[in-house]
Protein backbone atom coordinates (compact mmCIF):
# COMPACT_ATOMS: atom_id res chain seq x y z
CA UNK A 1 0.00 0.00 0.00
CA UNK A 2 1.53 3.22 -1.32
CA UNK A 3 0.05 6.37 0.97
CA UNK A 4 1.31 10.21 -0.10
CA UNK A 5 0.87 13.18 1.51
CA UNK A 6 0.00 16.25 -0.42
CA UNK A 7 -0.60 19.41 0.70
CA UNK A 8 -2.61 22.31 -1.44
CA UNK A 9 -3.95 25.95 -0.79
CA UNK A 10 -7.32 26.47 -2.92
CA UNK A 11 -6.13 28.61 -5.79
CA UNK A 12 -7.45 31.48 -5.32
CA UNK A 13 -7.64 32.85 -9.03
CA UNK A 14 -10.05 31.55 -11.52
CA UNK A 15 -12.76 30.97 -10.04
CA UNK A 16 -15.59 32.33 -12.37
CA UNK A 17 -17.22 29.76 -14.05
CA UNK A 18 -19.28 31.97 -16.65
CA UNK A 19 -21.25 30.36 -19.27
CA UNK A 20 -20.81 26.34 -18.35
CA UNK A 21 -23.96 26.05 -16.14
CA UNK A 22 -25.80 27.81 -19.61
CA UNK A 23 -24.21 25.27 -21.71
CA UNK A 24 -25.06 22.01 -19.24
CA UNK A 25 -28.64 23.42 -18.87
CA UNK A 26 -29.56 23.90 -22.45
CA UNK A 27 -27.90 20.68 -23.42
CA UNK A 28 -30.11 18.91 -20.96
CA UNK A 29 -33.14 21.04 -21.64
CA UNK A 30 -34.01 18.99 -24.77
CA UNK A 31 -34.66 16.07 -22.46
CA UNK A 32 -36.72 17.27 -20.13
CA UNK A 33 -40.29 17.01 -19.99
CA UNK A 34 -41.42 18.55 -16.82
CA UNK A 35 -38.98 19.47 -14.22
CA UNK A 36 -36.47 21.46 -12.38
CA UNK A 37 -32.81 21.01 -13.20
CA UNK A 38 -30.33 22.63 -10.91
CA UNK A 39 -26.49 23.33 -11.71
CA UNK A 40 -23.59 23.17 -10.88
CA UNK A 41 -24.03 20.08 -8.64
CA UNK A 42 -21.57 21.26 -6.04
CA UNK A 43 -20.90 25.07 -4.57
CA UNK A 44 -18.05 25.72 -3.21
CA UNK A 45 -17.09 29.26 -0.99
CA UNK A 46 -14.46 30.43 1.03
CA UNK A 47 -13.00 33.13 3.11
CA UNK A 48 -11.63 34.92 0.41
CA UNK A 49 -15.08 34.88 -1.59
CA UNK A 50 -18.44 34.12 0.95
CA UNK A 51 -20.95 34.43 -1.50
CA UNK A 52 -22.08 31.15 -4.19
CA UNK A 53 -24.79 30.81 -6.73
CA UNK A 54 -26.49 28.19 -8.47
CA UNK A 55 -29.29 28.16 -11.08
CA UNK A 56 -32.60 26.73 -11.09
CA UNK A 57 -34.28 26.77 -14.29
CA UNK A 58 -37.78 25.51 -15.43
CA UNK A 59 -37.60 24.07 -19.05
CA UNK A 60 -41.52 22.40 -18.71
CA UNK A 61 -44.21 24.12 -19.91
CA UNK A 62 -45.79 24.72 -16.53
CA UNK A 63 -44.78 26.91 -14.10
CA UNK A 64 -43.06 25.87 -10.80
CA UNK A 65 -42.83 26.78 -6.89
CA UNK A 66 -39.74 26.34 -5.75
CA UNK A 67 -38.11 26.39 -2.42
CA UNK A 68 -34.96 26.42 -0.56
CA UNK A 69 -33.79 25.24 2.36
CA UNK A 70 -30.22 24.39 3.66
CA UNK A 71 -29.57 21.26 5.17
CA UNK A 72 -27.36 18.66 5.88
CA UNK A 73 -25.86 15.07 5.06
CA UNK A 74 -23.29 13.45 4.03
CA UNK A 75 -22.43 10.44 2.47
CA UNK A 76 -22.23 7.81 5.05
CA UNK A 77 -22.36 3.95 4.70
CA UNK A 78 -23.48 1.13 6.93
CA UNK A 79 -21.75 -2.34 7.97
CA UNK A 80 -22.41 -3.72 4.28
CA UNK A 81 -20.67 -0.70 2.41
CA UNK A 82 -24.56 0.37 1.05
CA UNK A 83 -23.38 4.35 0.74
CA UNK A 84 -26.66 7.01 1.20
CA UNK A 85 -27.27 10.20 2.03
CA UNK A 86 -29.91 10.93 4.96
CA UNK A 87 -30.85 14.81 5.08
CA UNK A 88 -30.77 16.24 8.34
CA UNK A 89 -32.64 19.83 9.22
CA UNK A 90 -32.35 19.82 12.87
CA UNK A 91 -30.31 18.35 15.58
CA UNK A 92 -26.95 18.64 13.55
CA UNK A 93 -23.54 18.30 16.07
CA UNK A 94 -20.94 17.89 13.21
CA UNK A 95 -18.65 20.80 13.93
CA UNK A 96 -17.94 20.84 9.91
CA UNK A 97 -21.71 21.50 9.58
CA UNK A 98 -22.28 25.44 8.15
CA UNK A 99 -25.89 24.77 7.56
CA UNK A 100 -26.30 27.36 10.50
CA UNK A 101 -24.29 29.94 8.98
CA UNK A 102 -24.86 29.58 5.02
CA UNK A 103 -28.13 31.73 3.74
CA UNK A 104 -30.14 31.62 0.48
CA UNK A 105 -31.86 33.94 -1.24
CA UNK A 106 -33.91 33.97 -2.39
CA UNK A 107 -35.51 30.96 -0.43
CA UNK A 108 -38.89 30.81 -2.78
CA UNK A 109 -40.03 31.67 -5.80
CA UNK A 110 -42.63 30.60 -8.77
CA UNK A 111 -40.93 30.15 -11.36
CA UNK A 112 -42.43 30.40 -14.87
CA UNK A 113 -42.15 28.22 -17.85
CA UNK A 114 -38.73 28.84 -19.38
CA UNK A 115 -37.71 31.24 -17.26
CA UNK A 116 -34.10 30.65 -14.76
CA UNK A 117 -33.42 32.01 -11.13
CA UNK A 118 -30.27 32.42 -9.65
CA UNK A 119 -29.94 31.50 -5.79
CA UNK A 120 -27.33 33.39 -4.06
CA UNK A 121 -25.53 31.87 -1.08
CA UNK A 122 -24.13 33.98 1.45
CA UNK A 123 -21.61 32.93 4.62
CA UNK A 124 -21.61 34.56 7.56
CA UNK A 125 -18.71 32.07 9.57
CA UNK A 126 -18.01 32.15 13.14
CA UNK A 127 -14.46 34.49 13.73
CA UNK A 128 -12.98 31.60 15.32
CA UNK A 129 -13.42 29.48 12.25
CA UNK A 130 -10.48 26.91 12.72
CA UNK A 131 -8.95 25.86 8.80
CA UNK A 132 -10.69 23.33 7.04
CA UNK A 133 -13.52 22.57 5.16
CA UNK A 134 -17.42 22.96 6.11
CA UNK A 135 -20.07 21.11 4.98
CA UNK A 136 -24.06 21.90 4.37
CA UNK A 137 -26.69 20.23 1.98
CA UNK A 138 -28.46 22.47 -0.77
CA UNK A 139 -32.10 21.08 -1.14
CA UNK A 140 -34.11 22.82 -3.49
CA UNK A 141 -37.27 21.23 -3.86
CA UNK A 142 -39.95 21.84 -6.55
CA UNK A 143 -43.62 21.34 -7.41
CA UNK A 144 -46.28 21.96 -9.37
CA UNK A 145 -46.69 25.48 -8.98
CA UNK A 146 -50.40 25.44 -9.63
CA UNK A 147 -51.95 22.22 -8.51
CA UNK A 148 -55.40 20.89 -10.25
CA UNK A 149 -57.10 18.64 -8.58
CA UNK A 150 -59.22 16.27 -10.73
CA UNK A 151 -63.40 16.50 -11.10
CA UNK A 152 -64.87 13.42 -10.28
CA UNK A 153 -66.58 12.37 -13.10
CA UNK A 154 -69.78 11.91 -11.21
CA UNK A 155 -71.60 12.61 -8.47
CA UNK A 156 -70.73 10.93 -5.28
CA UNK A 157 -67.84 9.39 -7.11
CA UNK A 158 -64.12 10.06 -5.56
CA UNK A 159 -60.99 11.21 -7.45
CA UNK A 160 -57.57 11.35 -6.26
CA UNK A 161 -54.36 13.44 -7.36
CA UNK A 162 -50.81 12.28 -5.75
CA UNK A 163 -48.45 15.86 -5.85
CA UNK A 164 -45.05 14.67 -7.14
CA UNK A 165 -42.96 16.49 -5.43
CA UNK A 166 -39.01 17.32 -6.13
CA UNK A 167 -35.67 17.81 -4.46
CA UNK A 168 -32.39 17.86 -5.38
CA UNK A 169 -29.64 18.28 -2.82
CA UNK A 170 -26.35 18.87 -3.24
CA UNK A 171 -23.10 19.68 -1.78
CA UNK A 172 -22.30 23.12 -0.28
CA UNK A 173 -18.74 23.73 0.73
CA UNK A 174 -16.94 26.42 2.65
CA UNK A 175 -12.98 26.59 2.59
CA UNK A 176 -11.17 28.37 5.83
CA UNK A 177 -7.75 28.46 5.48
CA UNK A 178 -5.08 25.56 4.53
CA UNK A 179 -6.96 22.67 3.55
CA UNK A 180 -5.42 18.76 3.46
CA UNK A 181 -7.54 16.07 1.68
CA UNK A 182 -6.30 12.39 2.62
CA UNK A 183 -8.04 9.41 2.82
CA UNK A 184 -6.57 6.17 4.85
CA UNK A 185 -7.39 3.09 4.16
CA UNK A 186 -8.67 0.90 6.88
CA UNK A 187 -8.96 -2.51 5.56
CA UNK A 188 -10.64 -4.48 2.80
CA UNK A 189 -12.51 -7.51 3.44
CA UNK A 190 -13.56 -9.74 0.81
CA UNK A 191 -15.88 -12.91 0.18
CA UNK A 192 -16.71 -15.28 -2.36
CA UNK A 193 -20.09 -16.32 -2.49
CA UNK A 194 -20.72 -18.93 -5.26
CA UNK A 195 -21.31 -16.47 -8.51
CA UNK A 196 -20.01 -13.26 -6.57
CA UNK A 197 -17.38 -11.63 -5.01
CA UNK A 198 -18.03 -9.11 -2.80
CA UNK A 199 -15.74 -6.77 -1.17
CA UNK A 200 -15.95 -4.31 1.31
CA UNK A 201 -13.53 -1.42 1.48
CA UNK A 202 -12.97 0.47 4.76
CA UNK A 203 -11.80 4.55 4.69
CA UNK A 204 -11.18 7.05 6.91
CA UNK A 205 -10.55 11.05 5.83
CA UNK A 206 -7.63 12.03 7.72
CA UNK A 207 -7.29 15.56 6.48
CA UNK A 208 -9.37 18.70 7.62
CA UNK A 209 -11.01 18.58 3.88
CA UNK A 210 -13.33 16.05 2.18
CA UNK A 211 -11.35 13.41 0.12
CA UNK A 212 -12.85 13.66 -3.32
CA UNK A 213 -11.51 11.36 -5.97
CA UNK A 214 -11.97 8.12 -7.90
CA UNK A 215 -11.97 4.30 -6.69
CA UNK A 216 -10.90 1.62 -9.20
CA UNK A 217 -11.42 -1.58 -8.09
CA UNK A 218 -10.04 -4.57 -9.98
CA UNK A 219 -10.78 -8.37 -9.94
CA UNK A 220 -8.40 -10.67 -11.32
CA UNK A 221 -8.64 -14.57 -11.56
CA UNK A 222 -5.16 -17.26 -11.46
CA UNK A 223 -4.73 -16.91 -14.68
CA UNK A 224 -4.06 -13.29 -13.74
CA UNK A 225 -6.62 -12.12 -16.07
CA UNK A 226 -8.99 -8.95 -15.68
CA UNK A 227 -11.98 -9.82 -15.24
CA UNK A 228 -14.43 -7.15 -13.44
CA UNK A 229 -13.70 -3.90 -13.58
CA UNK A 230 -15.92 -1.28 -11.25
CA UNK A 231 -15.04 1.98 -11.23
CA UNK A 232 -16.60 4.74 -8.12
CA UNK A 233 -17.17 8.89 -8.02
CA UNK A 234 -15.49 9.05 -4.08
CA UNK A 235 -16.28 11.62 -1.20
CA UNK A 236 -14.90 10.88 1.79
CA UNK A 237 -15.70 12.79 4.48
CA UNK A 238 -15.42 11.38 7.93
CA UNK A 239 -15.70 7.53 7.25
CA UNK A 240 -17.26 5.31 4.84
CA UNK A 241 -17.81 1.73 3.60
CA UNK A 242 -18.21 1.10 -0.03
CA UNK A 243 -19.10 -2.30 -1.13
CA UNK A 244 -18.12 -3.22 -4.84
CA UNK A 245 -18.95 -6.46 -6.36
CA UNK A 246 -17.75 -8.35 -8.94
CA UNK A 247 -20.35 -10.98 -10.72
CA UNK A 248 -18.10 -14.21 -11.50
CA UNK A 249 -21.04 -16.61 -12.84
CA UNK A 250 -19.61 -16.21 -16.33
CA UNK A 251 -16.00 -15.83 -16.09
CA UNK A 252 -13.26 -18.40 -17.05
CA UNK A 253 -10.46 -19.36 -14.45
CA UNK A 254 -11.29 -19.86 -11.29
CA UNK A 255 -9.89 -19.02 -7.55
CA UNK A 256 -7.90 -18.00 -6.02
CA UNK A 257 -9.09 -14.66 -6.94
CA UNK A 258 -7.04 -11.12 -6.47
CA UNK A 259 -8.18 -7.71 -5.83
CA UNK A 260 -6.85 -4.74 -6.36
CA UNK A 261 -8.06 -0.84 -5.50
CA UNK A 262 -6.41 2.35 -6.61
CA UNK A 263 -7.93 5.95 -5.13
CA UNK A 264 -6.66 8.61 -6.71
CA UNK A 265 -7.88 12.39 -6.82
CA UNK A 266 -7.56 12.04 -10.73
CA UNK A 267 -10.35 11.69 -12.82
CA UNK A 268 -13.16 13.76 -11.95
CA UNK A 269 -14.69 15.15 -14.70
CA UNK A 270 -17.91 16.79 -12.55
CA UNK A 271 -15.83 18.90 -10.55
CA UNK A 272 -13.34 21.81 -11.58
CA UNK A 273 -10.35 21.48 -11.75
CA UNK A 274 -9.62 24.21 -9.77
CA UNK A 275 -11.81 23.12 -7.22
CA UNK A 276 -10.20 19.94 -6.01
CA UNK A 277 -8.04 19.05 -3.19
CA UNK A 278 -5.55 17.01 -4.42
CA UNK A 279 -5.10 14.45 -1.61
CA UNK A 280 -3.07 11.56 -1.64
CA UNK A 281 -3.10 7.98 -3.87
CA UNK A 282 -3.59 4.45 -2.46
CA UNK A 283 -2.63 1.46 -3.83
CA UNK A 284 -3.55 -2.18 -2.39
CA UNK A 285 -3.98 -5.55 -3.37
CA UNK A 286 -5.10 -8.57 -2.13
CA UNK A 287 -5.59 -12.31 -2.70
CA UNK A 288 -9.03 -13.58 -1.79
CA UNK A 289 -9.36 -16.07 1.00
CA UNK B 1 1.45 51.60 -72.94
CA UNK B 2 -2.23 51.53 -74.49
CA UNK B 3 -5.25 52.50 -72.61
CA UNK B 4 -6.30 48.50 -72.84
CA UNK B 5 -3.15 47.62 -71.25
CA UNK B 6 -3.35 50.07 -68.65
CA UNK B 7 -7.12 48.42 -67.95
CA UNK B 8 -5.73 45.17 -68.32
CA UNK B 9 -2.83 46.23 -65.83
CA UNK B 10 -5.40 48.03 -63.14
CA UNK B 11 -8.01 45.46 -63.39
CA UNK B 12 -5.30 42.67 -62.37
CA UNK B 13 -4.13 44.99 -59.79
CA UNK B 14 -7.65 45.12 -58.76
CA UNK B 15 -7.55 41.43 -58.76
CA UNK B 16 -4.92 40.68 -56.74
CA UNK B 17 -5.99 43.60 -54.25
CA UNK B 18 -9.53 41.78 -53.74
CA UNK B 19 -7.64 38.49 -53.33
CA UNK B 20 -5.25 39.80 -51.08
CA UNK B 21 -8.25 41.70 -49.19
CA UNK B 22 -10.35 38.58 -48.58
CA UNK B 23 -7.29 36.46 -47.73
CA UNK B 24 -6.12 39.24 -45.31
CA UNK B 25 -10.03 39.44 -44.16
CA UNK B 26 -9.88 35.44 -43.72
CA UNK B 27 -6.73 35.94 -41.92
CA UNK B 28 -8.69 38.09 -39.40
CA UNK B 29 -11.29 35.89 -39.17
CA UNK B 30 -9.39 33.13 -38.40
CA UNK B 31 -7.30 35.43 -36.00
CA UNK B 32 -10.55 35.79 -34.10
CA UNK B 33 -11.66 32.34 -34.31
CA UNK B 34 -8.18 31.27 -33.07
CA UNK B 35 -7.95 34.07 -30.07
CA UNK B 36 -11.79 34.15 -29.16
CA UNK B 37 -12.12 33.59 -25.85
CA UNK B 38 -14.16 30.02 -25.16
CA UNK B 39 -13.90 29.76 -21.50
CA UNK B 40 -16.78 27.98 -20.71
CA UNK B 41 -16.62 24.78 -18.57
CA UNK B 42 -19.56 22.74 -18.69
CA UNK B 43 -20.75 22.19 -14.97
CA UNK B 44 -22.64 18.78 -14.25
CA UNK B 45 -26.68 19.57 -13.24
CA UNK B 46 -29.22 17.83 -11.71
CA UNK B 47 -32.85 17.23 -12.73
CA UNK B 48 -35.92 15.24 -11.08
CA UNK B 49 -38.38 15.38 -12.96
CA UNK B 50 -42.09 14.11 -12.11
CA UNK B 51 -43.09 13.09 -15.31
CA UNK B 52 -46.90 11.10 -14.87
CA UNK B 53 -48.42 11.40 -11.44
CA UNK B 54 -49.35 8.29 -9.99
CA UNK B 55 -53.14 8.02 -11.29
CA UNK B 56 -55.68 6.05 -9.88
CA UNK B 57 -58.56 7.83 -11.62
CA UNK B 58 -62.06 7.69 -10.05
CA UNK B 59 -62.79 5.05 -7.61
CA UNK B 60 -65.96 3.77 -5.33
CA UNK B 61 -66.61 3.65 -1.81
CA UNK B 62 -65.80 0.98 -0.26
CA UNK B 63 -63.36 -0.47 -3.37
CA UNK B 64 -59.90 -0.45 -2.95
CA UNK B 65 -58.16 0.21 -6.08
CA UNK B 66 -54.73 -0.66 -7.26
CA UNK B 67 -51.83 1.14 -9.78
CA UNK B 68 -49.02 -1.31 -10.12
CA UNK B 69 -45.50 -0.09 -11.22
CA UNK B 70 -45.43 -1.40 -14.64
CA UNK B 71 -47.98 0.82 -16.09
CA UNK B 72 -46.73 2.73 -18.72
CA UNK B 73 -50.67 4.78 -18.53
CA UNK B 74 -50.56 5.37 -14.55
CA UNK B 75 -48.23 4.43 -12.63
CA UNK B 76 -45.96 7.23 -10.84
CA UNK B 77 -42.89 7.81 -12.64
CA UNK B 78 -40.03 10.19 -11.66
CA UNK B 79 -37.06 11.13 -14.01
CA UNK B 80 -33.54 11.40 -12.48
CA UNK B 81 -30.92 13.06 -14.92
CA UNK B 82 -27.70 13.74 -14.30
CA UNK B 83 -23.84 12.51 -14.96
CA UNK B 84 -23.97 9.25 -16.22
CA UNK B 85 -23.02 6.15 -14.03
CA UNK B 86 -22.66 8.49 -10.87
CA UNK B 87 -24.11 7.08 -7.73
CA UNK B 88 -26.97 8.95 -6.15
CA UNK B 89 -28.63 8.40 -3.07
CA UNK B 90 -32.36 8.75 -3.66
CA UNK B 91 -35.19 8.45 -0.93
CA UNK B 92 -39.36 8.76 -0.85
CA UNK B 93 -41.35 10.52 1.44
CA UNK B 94 -44.97 8.37 0.97
CA UNK B 95 -47.95 9.64 2.93
CA UNK B 96 -50.05 7.44 4.65
CA UNK B 97 -53.19 8.88 3.72
CA UNK B 98 -55.26 11.55 1.43
CA UNK B 99 -57.69 14.01 1.69
CA UNK B 100 -60.24 16.59 0.53
CA UNK B 101 -58.96 20.30 0.40
CA UNK B 102 -61.04 21.44 2.89
CA UNK B 103 -59.76 18.65 5.60
CA UNK B 104 -62.92 17.27 6.20
CA UNK B 105 -62.47 14.06 5.39
CA UNK B 106 -59.05 11.33 4.50
CA UNK B 107 -58.55 8.12 2.58
CA UNK B 108 -56.26 5.09 3.27
CA UNK B 109 -53.41 4.84 0.59
CA UNK B 110 -50.75 2.49 1.10
CA UNK B 111 -47.35 1.19 -1.41
CA UNK B 112 -46.57 -2.74 -0.42
CA UNK B 113 -42.55 -3.05 -0.11
CA UNK B 114 -42.67 -3.76 -3.81
CA UNK B 115 -44.05 -1.01 -5.41
CA UNK B 116 -41.06 0.87 -6.50
CA UNK B 117 -39.05 -0.20 -9.70
CA UNK B 118 -36.08 1.78 -10.09
CA UNK B 119 -34.76 1.86 -14.01
CA UNK B 120 -31.52 2.92 -15.05
CA UNK B 121 -31.69 2.10 -18.22
CA UNK B 122 -34.63 4.63 -19.27
CA UNK B 123 -36.93 2.11 -20.39
CA UNK B 124 -40.76 2.50 -19.53
CA UNK B 125 -43.09 0.89 -16.58
CA UNK B 126 -44.20 -1.49 -18.70
CA UNK B 127 -40.62 -2.83 -20.75
CA UNK B 128 -38.17 -2.79 -17.85
CA UNK B 129 -36.78 -5.74 -16.82
CA UNK B 130 -34.56 -6.77 -14.49
CA UNK B 131 -31.31 -6.09 -16.08
CA UNK B 132 -32.46 -2.55 -15.91
CA UNK B 133 -31.58 -2.08 -12.56
CA UNK B 134 -33.94 -3.46 -9.37
CA UNK B 135 -38.13 -4.37 -10.07
CA UNK B 136 -40.44 -4.65 -7.46
CA UNK B 137 -38.61 -2.99 -4.94
CA UNK B 138 -38.97 -1.34 -1.54
CA UNK B 139 -39.93 2.66 -1.87
CA UNK B 140 -39.40 3.07 1.69
CA UNK B 141 -36.04 1.73 1.28
CA UNK B 142 -34.77 2.25 -2.39
CA UNK B 143 -31.63 0.46 -2.99
CA UNK B 144 -28.00 1.60 -1.95
CA UNK B 145 -26.24 1.32 -5.24
CA UNK B 146 -28.49 3.20 -7.45
CA UNK B 147 -26.41 4.91 -10.05
CA UNK B 148 -27.53 7.33 -12.86
CA UNK B 149 -27.61 4.89 -15.94
CA UNK B 150 -24.90 5.77 -18.54
CA UNK B 151 -27.05 7.66 -20.51
CA UNK B 152 -27.30 10.27 -18.06
CA UNK B 153 -31.12 9.31 -16.73
CA UNK B 154 -32.32 6.97 -14.30
CA UNK B 155 -36.11 6.51 -13.75
CA UNK B 156 -38.66 5.36 -10.40
CA UNK B 157 -41.96 3.97 -11.08
CA UNK B 158 -44.15 4.02 -8.20
CA UNK B 159 -47.13 1.99 -8.01
CA UNK B 160 -49.73 2.05 -4.76
CA UNK B 161 -53.23 1.19 -3.65
CA UNK B 162 -56.05 3.37 -1.82
CA UNK B 163 -58.14 2.14 0.34
CA UNK B 164 -61.86 3.96 0.40
CA UNK B 165 -64.00 3.46 3.16
CA UNK B 166 -67.97 2.33 2.34
CA UNK B 167 -69.05 5.86 4.16
CA UNK B 168 -65.80 7.75 2.14
CA UNK B 169 -67.31 11.29 1.63
CA UNK B 170 -66.96 12.22 -2.10
CA UNK B 171 -64.59 14.56 -3.78
CA UNK B 172 -61.34 14.79 -5.11
CA UNK B 173 -58.36 14.02 -2.40
CA UNK B 174 -54.68 14.83 -2.75
CA UNK B 175 -51.54 14.22 -1.08
CA UNK B 176 -47.56 14.46 -1.59
CA UNK B 177 -45.09 12.26 -2.46
CA UNK B 178 -41.67 13.39 -2.11
CA UNK B 179 -38.68 11.74 -4.42
CA UNK B 180 -35.14 13.63 -3.37
CA UNK B 181 -32.03 12.99 -4.82
CA UNK B 182 -28.05 13.83 -3.87
CA UNK B 183 -25.16 12.98 -5.54
CA UNK B 184 -23.18 10.14 -3.14
CA UNK B 185 -19.64 10.71 -4.60
CA UNK B 186 -19.34 14.79 -4.54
Amino acid sequence: MITKWQNCRIPIKGRHFITGAVIALTLLIGHVKAGVLVAPTVVFMDEHKRTGRITVQNPSDEPKEITIRMSFGLPTSDSLGNVFVNLQDSGITDIKAATSWVKPFPRKMLLEPGATQVIRFVARPPKDLIDGEYWARVVVTSQEGITSLPNPTGEGQISTVLNMIMQTAIMLKYRQGDQIAHVKLNGVDAVHEDTLVSVIVDLSSTGNASYVGMMHCRLFNSDKQEIGYRRFDLAVYHDLKRRVTFPIASYKGGAPYSFELYITPNGRKDIAAEYLIRGNEIEYSMTLP
Amino acid sequence: MNKRGVGRKFAAVVVVAIICFSLSVTSVRAQDVATGTATATVLAALSVIAAQNLIFGNIYQGVAATVANNIDASSGIFNILGQGSAGISISIVLPQFIALANGSDRMTIGFSSTDATVDSNNTTPATVVAGDGWINTNPNNLPAGTVIGAAGQTNIYLGGRVYPSVDQTAGAYSGDIILTVAYNGT
